[in-house]
C-alpha cells in the first residue's frame, strides 16, 4: 500500500533502519529508488526532455486579449455594445461595449506571431514560443484560480507543482533548495504562500522563498543581527562543536538514522550559507547580460506609481536570479509578477483600466523573460529548461464601461519554451472575441498543461502519487492529458 | 549507521509486515490491499471490466470473460502475475496509474504458490463487513504466550496484547527505560514542556511504591497537559485565525474555540459531550457557554471571503464557494470523529468504502442552514440560559409568523407580490448602494486640492446645494468615507474656473465635522452659474494616505427640482473603479441612506391599505401582535450582555452584501441536491439530512418533523455518531491518542478507516481499548493512564540489531519509538529552558508578526516581530495562526497547516530547519535569556554549563562535554554555547 521508501518515511516517522540519508534530507526524488523497470532512465517513466522549470506567473489576472491572443475583431467591432449570444455571468459588472485591445498588434519573427506592445520584447524569441489560447478555469474568485494554477486544486490544501517536481526528481543540487520562489517585490500574491505550498508532500519540498539582494535572501541563512551574539567564528566552531556532540549522542543509539541525517544538515546548511549567496550576487555578470535584461539602468530610486522602468528591474533580476540558480543545481524556479489586490493596483487585475497597469507590467516581464530565453539559450540550456508562463484567469472582450476589463475564466492564454517544446506553435484557438475557446468541447485544462510539464520531465502524470486521507493525490487530481502538439517529439506521448 | 539488509526491510515496509517470507502472506493483510488499490477501480463492485472482479473472493477465483486469473499453487501459470509484471503496454496491468512494485508481484507470487488463500471467499459482498465498520466488542485479552525471561514484563492489559504479537514474530520486548528518560518522555507527552532539574531529581530518588503513578497523576492534573492535546485535537479539525483564500482576513474571534478545546481536555469531560458540544452543542446543550463556543469546530477550516462577499449565491462563482464550504464542513465532521473520507463521494460513489453520491450530500444538508460567522456567547450561566431561551423563542413565534405571514401572502395575491417586491427593491437600494460614488485618486499628503465639478447645461439661479457623503467599510471608516475636511463650492461660466467664479460656500479655514451620511445642505441665495465646483483642500484621511470622495451632488432650484440629477460630471482625477466609484455616480441619484425615507414608507402604507381589504381583521391582529412579540423577545435578546463572541458555525443574517446567509430567509436551510461529478451546473434530485448507511441499527436518513429548525439536523448527526452501536468514533479516538502517545497509530491512517487506509496492526487490541472507553465513561485522562502505565509504553527506546532485523520500523512495539519534538514542543521547550515562558492561559492570541496594508489584504511580516518581545513567549498553542504567511520557523519544523486536516504530523529533517534552529531571532533570543539565566544562578562556568544542560537536556554533562562547552563558552560567550545545546539532537529528540 505504501508505493515508496519516501512515502514510507514520511508516513511512518517511528524506526526508519535502511532509509538512505538522501532520502532523509529530501535530495533524492521518489524514483531514485524504484527498480522495477525504472534503471534505463535513471528511476524515470520514460527519457525526460527537460531537466528544470521556470514558471512565470502573472498574478491577478493578466488579458491574453491585450498581450497575447491578438482579436481584430474587437477592433472592427470597438464601442459597440457587447453581444456575446449567450447568458453570461461575469465577476463584476464586465459586459460593457465591446473593448479593442489597448496596445496596438503587430506580427514578429518568422512566423508572424501577432504580438501587442506591450510584450514587444518578447518578439525576439517568438519563434521559441508554444501558445495556448484555450485554457478555462473553474471559477473567477482569483484565490481559487490562483491555486488552481499553482496546485491543480481550487482549494487550499494541496502541494504546488514545484513541490511535486521536487518530490518526484529530488535535487540537483547539495547547497541550494530544490524549488525556490522568487515573489513580486511589493509582496505576495493571492493565498500567500499556499501557492508553493508542500501541503502533505514532506516540507523540504516547499517552495523556499527567496528575496534576491536583499541582506538575509533566504530565511534564517544567517543569524538573526537584533539579537547579536554571534560571530562568524563562533558560528563555524559551534557547528563543529554541535556536530561532535551530536556524533557522541548518535553513537549510543544506533539504527536511527534521523540523527545522523540531522548531524548532515548542519554541513549541508553551513554550505547553503556560501552558495547561496554566491548564486545571488549578480555583480560578476557582465556588462552584456545586464544590457541583455535591461538592469543597466544605474538607477536604484523608482518613481512612486507603477512604472516600466522600475517593472523591468524587478522582474529581470528575479530572470538573471532564477538563470543563476539553475546553472547552480536548483530544479523549479517560480517567479511572481503582482502583488495581491488593493488600491492603487499593484497587480494584473484592471478591473478599471488596462493600459495603465498591465502596460509597465507587461513591459517589465518581456523584457525579463526575453532575455531570460535569449541567455538561457546562448548557455545552451534552454534544450532542457522548460518556460511556463500562465495567469490565474483571462479578462473578458467587453469594458466595465471604461477602460478596464472583468474577469474571464473561460478563456485565456499560457505559453510554454525550450526543454522539449515545439517551437513556434500556436495550439487551441480561442474564438473571434476570445471569450471562449473556439472549440468549446476541446478546451485545455491546467490538468494538461501540468500532465505536458510533467512529461517532458520524464514523468507520467498518473503515476506520481502520494496517499493522502484515503486518496490517491496527484498533481493532475484525475484528469489531465499531455498535449502532443505542443511536444518536439509528439511521439514521446 | 545500521543497514541490516538493504532491501528486505523495505520489502517489510511496503507490505507493513516485518518479514514478508512466502509462509506468512496474509490475504487481508498483504494481498487484499493490493488488489483494492491496484485493480478493483476496474476490476471490483462498481465495474467488471472482462466480466471479472478482485473485490470477491468467489468471483476473483472464478475468473473473467477470458477464462482465469489466478490458478492456486501456479503463480507462474497465473495470467494475473502475467499481467500484472508484463512490459508489454498493451498486456500490463493496471494499463494506467502506479504499476506494481517488484515487492508487490512479489507478494502475489507468494500468495497463489501457497494455494490463494482467500478467507470467506463465498462470502457475499456485504459493504460492511470491514474492520472498522463492524460492531465493537470487547474482545478477550490474551493469556500471554510469554517469551522466556519476561513473565514479569507485562504490567496491564495492554501489554498482553502486545506482547502476543511479539512473541508471534519472534520478538522481545525491551526493558524498562531509566527513570531520568521516562520522566522526560512523561512530562514531554502528557504536557509538551521539559522536567524541570528539581522535578528530575525528585523522581529519580523516589524509591517509594507508586512514584511513577503520582508523577503520572501529576502532569495529567496540570494545566498543561489541556494545553499540549488541544494542540494535536487543533491540527485534526483545521483550526486557524485567519480566512485564508485571497485577502486573508484575520478572525479575531476564533480563539473561544481554541480554549474551549483546552478547557473541555483539561475538565475530561466525555468524549461523547465533546463530540456532542462541538456539532450541536447550542441544541444539546442548551445554555451553557461551551455549547456555543464548541461550535468553532464547524468553522475551524478557510473561508473563501470574496467567494462569499463579492459573489452572490445566485452566481455559479458563488454557488462553487458555497458547496466548497459546506464539503469543507461534512469532510471534517467525517474526518475528526469517524476517520472516514466522505469526501471522496463528492463526485461519485466512494470507489471503495459503502458511501454513496447521496449519502455525501445528506451529510452537506446537515449543515446546509449554516455559514461561518460571529456569534454571541455567555460564560455567566444564568445569562446563557436566558438567552438561549430566548432563542428557542424566537424560533417558535417565528415559525408561528411565517405560518401566518404564508397565508396572508396568498391572500394578498399577485397584487401584494408586486408591492413586496418593490419594497424590497427601494429599502434594499436604500442601505447602500453598490454605486458608491466618486472617488479621486490617493494621495500621500493631505493638504493637496481636489476638485470635481459639475455641468448643469445652462446658467441656472440655485436655492441649495445638497451632499450626500459616502459609506465605505475599507479600514473600518463606514459613513462619511472620503467626506472633505476642508472644502469649498464653486459656481461659474467657465468650466475650467479662471473666470466669471462664484464662492458660494468657503469651509478652508476650519476643519468641518464630518456628516456621516447624513445629507449637508447649503444655501445658494440664488446665485447662477452653468457649471459647480467642489473643491477639496483638505482630503480625508484614510489608512496611510489621503482622499476626496462623495456619494451625491445635488443642485436644488427654485422649484425644489434637482437640476445636477445625470448631468456629466468632470473631476481633477478618479481612481475609476466601477461599479463602485467612477464620476458618474455623482449625480446617479444613488448615496447611502437616500430615498428609503420617502419610497419605502409610501409603499408600506399603500401595503397596509392592501391587507386592510384583503386580509380579515383577525389574522392582521394576531400578526401584530406576534410582531409585538418578537420585538420585545429581540429587546430581551439586546438586554443579555455577550461575554463575547466566538467565530463559529451558525445562522448569518448578512444585509448589504453578497453574503447573505441564511438568517433573512428565517434560517432555513438552504437546499441541497446530489451534483453530478460535483458539478454545480448539474444539479440532481433533493435530498434531505443523513448519513451513509454505516451502522445497521440506526437510520441513514434521519427522520424530522416538517418544518424542523436547522439545529435538529446537526444533533441528530450529533446523536448518531455517539450513539455506543456506532463503533467508528471510539475506534477512531483511542487510535489518535495511541499515536500521539508512540508516535504512530495502530491504525497508521488517523483520518481513514476505509479500505484505503492502513489495516491495524493490533487490531484487537485497538477494539479492547475503543470498548473499554466507550463503556468506562469515555474518559481522555483514563485512556492516558492505562497507556502511560504499561510496559510497552516504558520500555527503552535502545534499538537492538537482532530486532531491527525482523521489524525495522517498530510496528509490533519490541522498543518505544524515540521521537522528535514538534514546532511547538521546540518553541515552548525553549522558552521553558530559557526560563522565558509566560505561562498566561487563555483569551486572544498572541501575534509574532507585524501587519502591513490591514485594509485589503493584510501582510503578516513575521520578520518585524522582535522575537525577544515578552508578549510573545506564550505558549505556542496560543500563537495566532495564519493561513495564507504561516509562521516560517514552525513551518519549517513540520508544523500543521491549518488549510489542511493533520492527522499526522510529517517529520522532515533539512539544511533549512538547521539553519533555523541555528540562526533564527527566536532561537538567538532564548539562548541569549538561557544564558543570563545560569549565569544569574551560577557564578562557576563549569557550574553554568552544568546547569545549562541540565535545564535543556535533562542530565548533567560528561566531563568531556562539559569541558568542550566551556571552552567555547569561554572564546565565544555563554549565548553561544546555550545556542549549541539548544540546538543538540538530545534536546530535540526524546528517547
Amino acid at each position: 500500500m505504501i508505493s515508496s521508501r519516501r512515502d514510507f518515511l514520511w508516513q511512518a516517522g517511528g524506526g526508519l533502519g535502511g532509509i538512505a540519508l538522501a532520502a532523509l534530507l529530501g535530495q533524492d526524488g521518489v524514483f531514485a529508488d524504484q527498480s522495477p523497470g525504472g534503471q534505463i532512465h535513471g528511476g524515470l517513466h520514460h527519457a525526460p526532455r527537460a531537466r528544470r522549470v521556470i514558471q512565470l506567473f502573472m498574478a491577478g489576472a493578466a488579458s491574453h486579449i491585450d498581450l497575447f491572443d491578438y482579436k481584430p475583431e474587437l477592433v472592427r467591432r470597438h464601442g459597440q455594445p457587447s453581444d456575446f449570444g449567450e447568458s453570461v455571468e461575469t465577476f463584476q459588472d464586465g459586459l460593457g461595449p465591446w473593448l479593442k485591445p489597448v496596445f496596438e498588434f503587430r506580427p514578429y519573427g518568422e512566423t508572424g506571431k501577432m504580438l501587442s506592445d506591450a510584450v514587444a520584447p518578447l518578439g525576439d524569441v517568438v519563434d521559441r514560443l508554444a501558445f495556448v489560447h484555450n485554457v478555462v478555469g473553474k471559477t473567477g474568485v482569483h484565490s481559487q484560480g490562483t491555486l488552481l494554477q499553482t496546485t491543480g486544486f481550487n482549494r487550499p490544501g494541496f502541494p504546488g507543482i514545484g513541490a511535486w517536481v521536487s518530490y518526484g526528481l529530488g535535487s540537483l543540487s547539495d547547497n541550494l533548495p530544490t524549488f525556490v520562489v522568487l515573489p513580486d517585490h511589493r509582496g505576495l500574491a493571492s493565498n500567500g504562500t499556499k501557492n508553493w505550498d508542500s501541503a502533505f508532500l514532506p516540507a523540504q519540498h516547499q517552495g523556499t522563498v527567496i528575496f534576491p539582494g536583499s541582506k538575509t535572501p533566504i530565511a534564517d541563512l544567517f543569524p538573526d543581527e537584533r539579537i547579536p551574539i554571534a560571530s562568524p567564528a563562533g558560528d563555524a566552531a559551534g557547528i563543529e562543536l554541535l556536530s561532535r556532540l551530536n556524533r557522541g549522542h548518535a553513537d549510543t543509539r544506533p539504527g536511527d538514522d534521523r540523527l545522523d541525517a540531522r548531524i548532515r544538515s548542519y554541513e549541508l546548511a553551513a554550505r547553503m550559507q556560501l552558495a547561496a549567496p554566491e548564486a545571488l550576487d549578480l555583480s560578476g555578470e557582465s556588462l552584456e547580460a545586464l544590457k541583455l535584461y535591461g538592469l543597466d539602468h544605474g538607477r536604484s530610486e523608482f518613481a512612486s506609481e507603477i512604472n516600466e522602468l522600475e517593472e523591468i528591474d524587478a522582474f529581470s533580476r528575479k530572470c538573471l536570479a532564477a538563470r543563476r540558480l539553475l546553472e547552480r543545481g536548483v530544479r523549479f524556479v517560480q517567479i511572481w509578477s503582482g502583488n495581491d489586490n488593493g488600491f492603487p493596483r499593484r497587480n494584473w487585475d484592471s478591473h478599471e483600466d488596462v493600459e495603465r497597469d498591465h502596460g509597465p507590467l507587461a513591459r517589465g516581464m518581456a523584457r525579463g523573460a526575453a532575455a531570460l530565453i535569449t541567455d538561457l539559450e546562448r548557455l545552451g540550456m534552454l534544450d532542457d529548461t522548460l518556460i511556463l508562463w500562465t495567469t490565474e484567469f483571462g479578462r473578458m472582450p467587453s469594458s466595465q464601461g471604461g477602460r478596464g476589463r472583468d474577469h474571464n475564466p473561460y478563456c485565456f492564454t499560457n505559453w510554454l519554451c525550450g526543454g522539449g517544446i515545439r517551437e513556434g506553435v500556436t495550439h487551441g484557438p480561442s474564438d473571434e472575441f476570445g471569450y471562449k475557446p473556439a472549440d468549446r468541447r476541446h478546451p485545455t485544462e491546467v490538468y494538461d498543461i501540468h500532465a505536458t510539464v510533467l512529461h517532458l520531465l520524464g514523468v507520467d502524470h498518473t503515476r506520481l502519487t502520494v496517499r493522502n486521507n484515503g486518496i490517491d493525490r496527484r498533481l493532475t487530481d484525475v484528469h489531465g492529458h499531455v498535449i502532443p502538439e505542443l511536444l518536439s517529439h509528439p511521439a514521446d506521448a | 549507521m545500521a543497514h541490516p539488509l538493504p532491501l528486505s526491510p523495505l520489502l517489510a515496509m511496503l507490505a507493513f509486515l516485518p518479514s514478508a517470507a512466502a509462509a506468512d502472506v496474509d490475504f487481508e493483510r498483504d494481498v487484499r490491499p493490493i488488489l483494492t488499490q491496484h485493480c478493483a477501480a476496474c476490476h471490483g463492485r462498481d465495474e467488471q471490466h472482462s466480466g471479472l472482479r478482485f473485490d470477491r473472493g468467489a468471483d476473483a477465483l472464478r475468473g473473467g470473460d477470458s477464462g482465469t486469473a489466478i490458478i492456486p499453487g501456479d503463480a507462474a501459470g497465473s495470467p494475473l502475475i502475467e499481467r500484472v509484471s508484463a512490459d508489454d503496454p498493451d498486456l500490463a496491468m493496471p494499463p494506467k496509474g502506479e504499476r506494481l512494485t517488484a515487492e508487490q508481484v512479489a507478494t502475489l507470487r507468494s500468495w497463489i504458490d501457497a494455494g490463494a488463500d482467500w478467507p470467506n471467499a463465498d462470502a457475499g459482498d456485504d459493504p460492511l463487513d470491514w474492520w472498522s465498520l463492524r460492531p465493537l466488542n470487547a474482545p478477550e485479552v490474551p493469556a500471554a504466550p510469554v517469551p522466556p525471561g519476561f513473565e514479569a514484563w507485562a504490567r496491564t492489559p495492554i501489554d498482553r496484547f502486545i506482547l502476543a504479537q511479539l512473541a508471534a514474530h519472534d520478538l522481545a520486548p525491551s526493558p524498562e527505560a531509566d527513570r531520568r528518560t521516562l520522566i522526560r518522555r512523561l512530562s514531554f507527552d502528557l504536557t509538551g514542556l521539559p522536567p524541570t532539574p528539581d522535578d528530575i531529581a525528585a523522581f529519580v530518588s523516589d524509591e517509594s511504591p507508586g512514584a511513577y503513578e503520582r508523577l503520572v497523576d501529576r502532569l495529567l492534573a496540570s494545566e498543561a497537559y489541556g494545553e499540549r492535546w488541544a494542540r494535536h485535537w487543533l491540527d485534526v479539525v483545521h483550526y486557524g485565525d485567519t480566512h485564508g483564500y485571497d485577502k486573508d482576513q484575520p478572525r479575531p474571534n476564533a480563539w473561544p474555540y481554541r480554549d474551549y478545546v483546552i478547557r473541555s481536555l483539561n475538565a475530561d469531560k466525555p468524549y461523547s459531550r465533546f463530540i456532542e458540544e462541538q456539532l450541536a452543542g447550542d441544541v444539546l446543550h442548551p445554555g451553557t457557554r461551551d455549547g456555543v463556543t464548541a461550535l468553532g469546530f464547524i468553522a475551524a477550516g478557510p473561508w473563501d471571503l470574496i467567494g462569499h462577499a463579492e459573489v452572490p449565491e445566485t452566481k455559479t462563482d458563488g454557488m462553487i464557494a458555497r458547496h466548497l464550504d459546506r464539503d469543507d464542513m461534512a469532510t471534517n465532521a467525517f474526518g475528526t470523529f469517524l476517520s472516514l473520507t466522505i469526501q471522496c463521494a463528492q463526485c461519485h460513489r466512494h470507489k471503495f468504502d459503502p458511501i454513496e453520491q447521496e449519502d455525501y450530500y445528506r451529510v452537506q444538508a446537515v449543515f446546509a442552514a449554516l455559514d461561518r460567522a460571529d456569534r454571541p456567547f455567555h460564560s455567566d450561566e444564568t445569562d446563557a440560559r436566558r438567552y438561549a431561551d430566548l432563542l428557542a423563542e424566537k424560533g417558535r413565534v417565528q415559525s408561528q409568523r411565517d405560518k401566518l405571514d404564508r397565508e396572508i401572502r396568498d391572500a394578498g395575491g399577485d397584487a401584494l407580490a408586486a408591492l413586496d417586491e418593490r419594497i424590497a427593491n427601494a429599502e434594499g437600494g436604500a442601505a447602500t448602494p453598490p454605486e458608491h460614488g466618486y472617488h479621486s485618486g490617493i494621495e500621500t499628503a493631505q493638504d493637496v486640492a481636489k476638485w470635481v465639478q459639475i455641468d448643469l447645461g445652462a446658467r441656472i439661479p440655485l436655492h441649495s446645494i445638497v451632499l450626500w457623503a459616502c459609506h465605505d467599510d475599507f479600514n473600518g471608516i463606514g459613513a462619511g468615507f472620503g467626506f472633505p475636511v476642508r472644502f469649498r463650492i464653486e459656481l461659474a461660466d467657465d468650466p475650467a474656473f479662471e473666470s466669471t467664479v462664484t464662492t458660494l460656500i468657503d469651509r478652508t479655514a476650519n476643519d468641518v465635522p464630518n456628516p456621516g451620511t447624513a445629507p449637508h445642505t447649503f444655501a445658494a441665495r440664488a446665485q447662477a452659474g452653468r457649471y459647480v465646483r467642489i473643491t477639496a483642500t483638505k482630503l480625508a484621511p484614510r489608512q496611510n494616505d489621503f482622499i476626496f470622495a462623495l456619494a451625491e451632488f445635488e443642485a436644488i432650484d427654485a422649484e425644489g427640482r434637482n437640476v445636477a440629477a445625470g448631468a456629466p460630471v468632470q473631476a481633477a482625477d478618479s481612481i475609476e473603479a466601477p461599479i463602485r466609484w467612477r464620476t458618474t455616480n455623482l449625480t446617479d441619484g444613488l448615496a447611502p441612506g437616500k430615498a428609503i425615507a420617502v419610497d419605502a414608507a409610501a409603499l408600506r402604507a399603500e401595503r397596509e391599505a392592501l391587507l386592510e381589504r384583503v386580509v380579515p381583521d383577525q389574522q392582521r391582529q394576531a400578526l401584530a401582535a406576534l410582531r409585538n412579540e418578537l420585538a420585545q423577545i429581540e429587546s430581551g435578546l439586546a438586554e443579555v450582555q455577550p461575554s463575547g463572541t466566538v467565530y463559529a458555525g451558525t445562522i448569518h443574517h448578512g444585509g448589504g452584501s453578497a453574503f447573505r446567509g441564511t438568517g433573512p430567509d428565517g434560517g432555513r436551510p438552504r437546499s441541497i441536491r446530489v451534483l453530478d461529478r460535483g458539478d454545480v451546473k448539474s444539479p440532481g434530485e433533493e435530498v434531505g439530512p443523513g448519513v451513509p448507511a454505516l451502522v445497521r441499527e440506526l437510520a441513514a436518513e434521519f427522520e424530522l418533523p416538517e418544518g424542523h429548525a436547522e439545529g435538529e439536523r446537526r444533533a441528530a448527526l450529533a446523536r448518531w455518531i455517539t450513539d455506543p452501536r456506532n463503533p467508528l468514533p471510539w475506534r477512531s479516538i483511542v487510535n489518535r491518542v495511541w499515536q500521539y502517545h508512540f508516535g504512530r497509530g495502530i491504525v497508521a491512517t488517523p483520518n481513514d478507516f476505509g479500505r484505503m487506509g492502513q489495516l491495524p496492526s493490533h487490531p484487537e487490541l485497538l477494539d479492547w481499548l475503543a470498548a473499554d472507553f466507550r463503556d468506562s465513561g469515555q474518559s481522555l485522562k483514563r485512556l492516558h493512564w492505562m497507556i502511560v502505565l504499561s510496559a510497552t509504553y516504558r520500555q527503552a527506546s535502545t534499538g537492538r540489531a537482532d530486532a531491527e532485523l525482523v521489524d525495522a520500523d517498530n510496528v509490533w512495539l519490541w522498543r518505544m519509538n524515540r521521537r522528535k519534538l514538534e514546532a511547538e514542543a521546540v518553541r515552548d521547550a525553549a522558552l521553558a529552558v530559557a526560563g522565558a515562558l509566560d505561562p498566561k492561559m487563555y483569551g486572544p492570541a498572541f501575534q509574532d508578526f507585524v501587519v502591513e496594508r490591514p485594509e485589503h489584504s493584510p501582510h503578516y511580516q513575521y520578520h518585524l516581530h522582535d522575537p525577544d518581545a515578552p508578549d510573545s513567549h506564550r505558549r505556542s498553542v496560543y500563537r495566532f495562526l495564519v493561513r495564507s504567511k504561516p509562521q516560517p520557523f514552525m513551518t519549517v519544523l513540520d508544523c500543521a497547516d491549518p488549510s489542511m486536516q493533520v492527522d499526522r504530523r510529517s517529520e522532515t529533517l533539512s539544511p533549512l530547519q538547521a539553519l533555523s534552529m541555528f540562526n533564527n531571532g527566536f532561537m538567538l533570543a532564548m539562548s541569549r535569556r538561557m544564558a543570563d539565566r545560569v549565569s544569574e544562578n551560577q557564578a562557576q562556568p563549569e557550574d553554568r554549563i552544568d546547569l545549562a544542560f541540565r535545564l535543556a537536556i535533562g542530565r548533567s554533562p560528561s566531563p568531556d562535554e562539559r569541558a568542550a562547552l566551556v571552552e567555547y563558552a569561554d572564546q565565544h560567550g555563554l549565548a553561544n554555547a546555550c545556542r549549541v545545546i539548544l540546538n543538540l539532537n538530545e534536546f530535540l529528540f526524546i528517547d
